[in-house]
């Protein structure tokens, strides 16, 4: 029972820091491409922990199973979801980030994310 | 009118999830009575599955499965499963939607009676949501086909 | 264990928070759209945990998993209508 225990409260300590570390890139990187890359891969694997964790707590039953349905679905949808709104940025037109880019544009334009 | 998507990607994905999102719509409807969801969830599942259909294989195949005459149909044929389920049960003897009396023409006990009645209703409900968001879906996607159409309704 | 488990749901509605900063105030519509989707991850954690909490995840399962499809076509819908409309 105390295995179980530690093993849920590890389990979701880390997801719970990988889904901080995402909010993290999500507020403080430069532009879009980047802090998608931030929440794409971050809040994919930290749903994972927690959905791990969730069925080491609940033991083996339909309930777990369905859970191993969401993690499954997750893994498949959300790099889908990721991919394809990038690739619409990249089709409207919006540039990556680089340091060369960003000392040209002026301060404002940085700011706003270094978008076109 | 949307073209179908040159993404690669997002098609496979649409062809592998597509399937199991209408049986996880069915398990939807099926369960309603003792899980959440039930006919109009269950409906807005399977009207979620044809829109990513559409978004991502393109209108047109969509239409193939779905077209705009058979959501119209479909929404009338669900109402009309609600509506003569409870006109159905008026005729028996009962109140409206009171499916313990179905028990008569069924052959069962009046409790499974109420569970198969209220199954029927979540089919019926299920039909006719799906049909009108689909009908909903394809008004939006077409809308610069025929802009006349919607000029005229001003 | 619930209080940990409220713990952690407290933490994670705090991480909601910061992210609607992105949502609210993100440069562009592509902002917004990462961040609701951020947004939409982080819900579906905190739906099973009040299913924990509460001891009845067998009905939040259905919700959570729901929640999950949603935001996912939702998310492609959008991207599709971006990319057809060509400008940010």
């Amino acid at each position: 029972m105390i295995v179980k225990d530690v093993l849920v409260i590890l389990f979701m300590l880390g997801g719970f820091f990988l889904f901080f570390t995402a909010t993290l890139g999500l507020l403080r990187l430069p532009d879009f491409f980047t802090r998608l890359h931030a929440t794409g891969k971050g809040d994919t694997l930290a749903a994972l922990w927690f959905l791990v964790a969730l069925a080491v707590h609940h033991g083996f039953s339909l309930t777990s199973a369905k859970i191993v349905f969401i993690a499954v679905f997750l893994f498949l949808a959300q790099p889908t979801a990721t991919h394809a709104i990038s690739r619409a940025a990249f089709r409207c037109g919006v540039r990556p980030w680089t340091l060369e880019r960003a000392v040209l544009l002026d301060e404002d334009t940085v700011e706003q994310g270094g978008e076109k | 009118m949307i073209q179908e998507s040159d993404d690669v990607i997002v098609k496979a994905v649409a062809r592998l999830l597509v399937p199991f999102i209408v049986v996880y719509a069915l398990y939807v409807v099926m369960h309603g009575h003792y899980s959440p969801g039930g006919g109009f969830q269950g409906g807005v599942i399977l009207a979620a599955s044809f829109v990513l259909l559409g978004v991502s294989h393109g209108l047109e195949k969509t239409r193939r499965r779905m077209s705009e005459k058979a959501a119209m149909v479909l929404s009338s044929i669900g109402v009309l499963i609600y509506g003569g389920i409870g006109a159905l049960c008026l005729i028996l003897g009962g109140n409206y939607l009171d499916y313990a009396k179905l028990g008569k023409i069924l052959r069962v006990t009046p409790a499974e009676a109420r569970s198969l009645g209220i199954l029927g209703v979540e089919i019926g409900v299920a039909l006719a949501v799906m049909a009108v968001m689909c009908t909903v879906f394809f008004a939006i996607f077409t809308a610069e086909e025929s802009p006349e159409d919607y000029r005229s309704l001003e | 264990m619930t209080q940990f488990f409220m713990i952690i749901g407290v933490g994670m509605c705090v991480l909601v928070l910061l992210c609607l900063y992105r949502a609210t105030f993100g440069p562009t519509i592509l902002n917004r759209a990462a961040g609701i989707s951020a947004i939409g991850t982080k819900t579906l954690i905190i739906l099973l945990l009040m299913g924990v909490i509460y001891d009845r995840i067998d009905m939040f399962i259905d919700i959570s998993m729901v929640y999950a499809l949603l935001n996912f076509i939702g998310t492609v819908v959008l991207a599709k209508y971006l990319e057809r409309s060509g400008e940010v």
